[in-house]
Parts: structure tokens; sequence; C-alpha cells
């Protein structure tokens, strides 16, 4: 058995060297972009993401008796069901077991202290993690939304279909879709990459974060301000009417300043994961 | 090397600091300090007040279980925050992630991501140190090579056996060349070959300037190697020094031993015959002792000529001081063992 290894030490100069942190930062990502597109849960969230396009092909390319067939969706039915289905089931769930799991299931398996053993600063650690979350969920969601909105407005019929797209609104909502999914990703994979660090049980987050986002209507304007769905307000590409019940019943933020402001409460809520993550120790069992 | 000369075996008891006396030495840039360090899981104590200094070369910490060994090893990594007390490794703060450039700790979970192999899991891990992709390949391999785990480097770490696993998580540990190794229980779950070379891997780092730190609940297992040894009973460092002064001052300490026997007046006779027993206790109902004893190693052998020779029925031999007894009963348990 050979024994020589050569002492070695880097000189630490006490300024950052930001060449270093890309390198570990490229590093974190890899190695938890892998996990993640290799592990259980990303399976789950294939599932969340195409199990709506698959009921909407059902919907679309079954023969419909004639008393059932209510014919193609207008616009404001065809956000219902994706506020339904994506925004409101499949985006959170997804977010939930991605981003929860994300140190969660590193403390569960006894393999955090890797990272937190290696020369790295731990907000390194929880920004890459949380942006291999988000490759992984915006690369499924942004396909997902698109065949989504493809073909639930397929029944209008190719002509009608190619003039919407082309000349009409439809890019415009395709686009305001697939951003609507992009931001609800990034803001409810802040939330639950927090709660992951802070709760262990997945199902009181979910429950919790549900209910608060579901009261938006009850909320004072000052807390509807801490609800994603607030910020997803102004983007919504339908009139509002307070009888909708995806209205929030508050004057939505004007969309230049709800993009920003979603972005940043993502960040602040990144922050705070970045400072949970400095201060916690490593019991696997018993983490404060 | 240079090595402490001091050999302390100190009487730590619950209300007292664990203090030694450490002459002034190399300079904290090259060594480990704990400061009157406390660590308290809520109301359970995991160490206390203990004040250290460790020098390079090979340090054993050794204790049963629950003793504070692990705690001492968090400590020292940043993996735990001190309750109390302050740690110094290379003169840092554990809890710099720059000080990982030069400590590498193997810890008790035996643990990994899943999904690698055991080059992936080494070379992963050096890419998150920072080092470039192929600075990083050739370190893993010879990391692998230094546990002589080539052949499995491509297989699944899954389906490796507790000692490779062990293994592989070593070369993980020691494939940046850390200055400092803090070491887990390294040798358990060892065959005798792969436990003879993992120990030949420890004294070759130590060779080359290393510290090495490994923790044991077995004496034996590192008193062949260590260099100095820390001993821990109930979060408390009640000996530390090197391995042969803890050992005499241990056995010189008397002890209280309680002996459940019959023919108590014949034994309490043939102890003090022997110089075996400093004061006797006889219990009332004339089937017990209560004695102290300068030599416990002695002590022990020789109980074991009366049972033999002279036909005496011990029901029981408890060691009855409360400070030094896990410590004490563990030291006889593994020498009469041995």
């Amino acid at each position: 058995m050979s024994t020589t290894i050569p002492a070695t030490e880097k000189v630490d100069s006490g300024s950052i060297d930001w060449e270093l942190v890309r390198r570990q930062f490229g590093g974190i990502l890899r190695m938890e972009l892998r996990g993640t597109l290799l592990s259980k849960r990303m399976l789950a969230v294939l599932f969340l993401a195409f199990a709506p396009v698959a009921l909407v092909a059902v919907w679309v390319f079954t023969p419909m008796p004639q008393a059932m067939d209510g014919g193609p969706m207008d616009s404001v039915r065809i956000f219902s069901v994706f506020f339904v289905l994506y925004l409101g089931v499949s985006v959170f769930l997804s977010c939930l077991i991605l981003f929860m799991s994300m140190f969660r299931n590193e403390i569960q398996e006894r393999t955090l202290h890797y990272y937190y053993l290696s020369p790295v600063p731990r907000e390194v650690v929880v920004v890459a993690k949380y942006l291999a979350g988000q490759a992984a969920a915006l690369g499924t969601f942004i396909v997902g939304t698109a065949i989504f909105y493809l073909l639930i407005v397929s029944p209008w019929g190719l002509d009608e279909l190619s003039r919407h797209m082309i000349r009409g609104p439809g890019f415009g909502n395709l686009t305001t879709y697939v951003g609507l999914s992009v931001l609800g990703c990034l803001g409810y994979g802040a939330i639950f990459l927090l709660a992951g660090l802070l709760i262990r049980n997945p199902v009181v987050v979910a429950i919790v974060v549900w209910a608060w986002e579901g009261l938006v209507p009850l909320l004072p304007v000052a807390l509807k301000k801490l609800t994603i769905t607030h910020y997803l307000q102004s983007m919504y590409p339908v009139p509002v009417a307070a009888k909708q019940f995806f209205a929030v019943f508050a004057e939505p933020t004007p969309g230049y300043l709800a993009v920003p402001g979603l972005l940043l409460v993502s960040t602040l809520l990144l922050a705070l994961s970045c400072w949970r993550a400095r201060a916690m120790e490593i019991k696997y069992g018993g983490e404060d | 090397m240079t090595r402490s000369k001091t050999t302390s075996a100190s009487s730590a008891k619950p209300s007292e600091p664990a203090i030694t006396a450490h002459p002034v030495g190399l300079p904290d840039e090259e060594t480990i300090r704990f400061d009157h360090v406390s660590k308290f899981y809520g109301e359970v104590l995991g160490i206390n007040r203990v004040t250290l200094r460790l020098e390079p070369g090979i340090t054993g910490l050794v204790g049963p279980n629950g003793s504070g060994k692990s705690t001492l090893m968090n400590l020292m990594t940043g993996l735990l925050r001190p309750s109390e007390g302050e740690v110094r490794v290379l003169d840092r703060s554990p809890r710099d992630p720059e000080l990982f450039r030069r400590v590498g700790y193997l810890t008790q979970f035996d643990s990994f991501p899943s999904y690698m192999n055991g080059f992936e899991f080494i070379y992963s891990y050096l890419r998150v140190h920072g080092y470039r992709h192929v600075e990083s390949e050739e370190m893993a391999r010879k990391a692998l090579h230094v546990v002589d785990l080539e052949f499995a480097a491509d297989r699944k770490m899954g389906s490796y056996s507790k000692g490779m696993r062990q293994r592989i998580r070593l070369a993980q540990v020691i494939s940046h060349e850390p200055r400092v190794l803090v070491l887990d229980e390294p040798l358990n779950g060892l065959d005798p070959l792969a436990r003879s070379s993992v120990i030949d891997v420890f004294k070759a780092q130590a060779e080359r300037g290393c510290h090495l730190v490994i923790s044991s609940h077995i004496l034996h297992e590192v008193d062949m190697i260590s260099d100095q040894v820390v001993l821990l009973s109930g979060g408390y460092v009640v000996a530390e020094g090197d391995v042969d002064g803890v050992r005499s001052e241990v056995h010189e300490r008397p002890i209280q031993v309680l002996v459940r026997c019959d023919k108590v007046g014949f034994v309490a006779a043939r102890l003090f015959e022997e110089d075996l027993a400093l004061e006797v206790t006889m219990h009332e109902d004339g089937q017990g002792l209560l004695l102290r004893t300068p030599d416990a190693g002695r002590f022990y052998d020789y109980m074991n000529r009366l049972v033999l020779e002279h036909d005496v029925m011990v029901e029981a031999i408890t060691v009855a001081d409360s400070d030094v007894r896990a410590v004490y009963s563990y030291l006889i348990e593994q020498e009469g063992d041995s």
C-alpha cells in the first residue's frame, strides 16, 4: 500500500477568490442536478407536471356525447383549469417535493456533512442547491406548461388556432402561462427550501402554505403581499373579477413591480435559508 | 515530531473542570486547542469544561460510548458549536470554511450519496473543494491507491462491504491532503488485514507531520498507534498525556471496588498480604467487601488466582469509584481481554 501523500496547503489571503467560488459552485450544482434528476422524487415531479397534460389530452381527443360536450373553452375557463391544476397542484406540490428535500433528504440520509466539511461557504451550498432544483423544475414546467396550453386551445381548430397564435394574443398568453409557472417555481421553491431547513414534516408545511395561499382573499392587504398568489395576480392573462375564485380581492401590484417584487421576496427567503444553513449544527436527528 | 511532555490524570469530578497544564510548545498555528469548552444538548451533557492542547502526531480519544468522543470531534470540525468556551484548530475557528483545506474528518456516519461509485464520490467532493477536473481526477486516483481500492473505483458504493465503505470514506477524507485528520472510530468493521493497512495509512500521515485524532472505545486499538491519549468519561477528560504515562497514573490511583463473594475474611486478609488493599469495609451480611486498591490490574489478576486456587465463589466485582469508574472498568476489561 502506498502511503505517501505530500502535504500541501493553499494560501488564503483573506480576499474572496471568485474563480474558486465559481468552480466550487459548479461542483455542487453538478452533483445536485445529477442527484435530483436521478432521484425518485423527480419521477413524482414529472408525473405532477404531465398528468394535467394527459388529462387535457384525454379531454381533447376523446369524443364526448353531444349533451356533455361543452365545446371549446374560453380564455377564462382555460385559465381556471391552469390555475387549479397547474399552479395550484402541480407547481405547488412539485416545488414542495423538490425543494423541501434539498436539505431534508441529506439530513435523513446523513450526507450533508460532506458539504459542511468542505472549504465552501454554506451560502454557496444553499444557492447551488436552489438553482439545481430550479433547473430541474423549470425545465419540466416550461415544457409541460407549453404543451398544456397548446393542447387546451387545440379544440378551436387549426385555422382559429393559427390566427390566435400568430395574429391574436395566443403567443402572449402562452408566454404568460409559462411565466406564471416560472415565477411560481421561483417563489414556492424559495419557500420550501427554507421550510426544509426549519421543519421536518413536509405535510405540515404543505398544509400551512396551501392554507396561507388559499386564504389570500381573506387576508388584509399587507399580508396579501406575503403570498406568491398576490404577485402572480398581476400577470393573469384574463380580467380578474371579484367573483372569480382566483381573484385575491386586492388591487394587484402592477406587473413592473410584481415580478421584481416576487424575485425580491424569493431572494429574501433564500437569504434566510443561507442564514439558517450557516447557523445549523449537524446532529442528524436533532438539528437545530 | 514534537510532543507534549505533560502526562496527567486529572481527578475530574462533575463539579470540577478537567484542566491539565501544558508547557509552552508549538505555536497556536500548529495545535488544536480546547479552552474550557462545554457542550450541552438541551439539558444533556455532551462534554464539560474541557481544556486540551493537541500537538502534531497521533492522539487517541478513548472512552466508552456516550463519553463525549464524537462531540469533541464534531466541535473540532464545526459540525457543532460549543455552548461555552472556544475551540481553535490551527489557530482558526472550526466555523471558518477555509479551515477544511487543512482538515479532513471521517465521521461515524456510514453514509454517502447512493448514486455514486467510489471514484465519483471522491472526485465530486474534490470539485466542491474547488479543484479543477484534471487535478481532481489525479487526486482521487491517488487516494484510491492509498487505501487499495482502485479495483472497486467504478463500482457503486452500495455494493461495497462495510470495510470497503470505511476505506472509501477514508480515501475521501485524505484526498485533499489535509494537515489534520479527525477520525471517529476508523477501525470499526475492518477485518484484521484492512485494519493493518489502514493503520499503515495513519502512521504515514503522522510521519509527514499531520495531526491525527483517532477515537475508539477500545484502548488497545489506539494504544498501538497513539503518541498521546485522552481518556474521556461522562463528558469529562479524566486523563491525558502519553499512553504509558496515562496507564501508569490511572493504575497508581487507588480505586474503590465492591466485591460480592463468600470467604470475605480470607479474601480481605490475602489482599492485605499482597498490598492490594489499602482499606477494607466488610458488608454486614458477610457476603461483600468494599475496598480501596492501589493497583487495579494486579488486583483483578489476584482475584482470578483466588477463585482458581482457593475456591472463592465471586458473585460480582464492581468498580465503585464514581468519577473514574467507567474508564477504569473499561481499562481493566480491555486488559483482561488481551
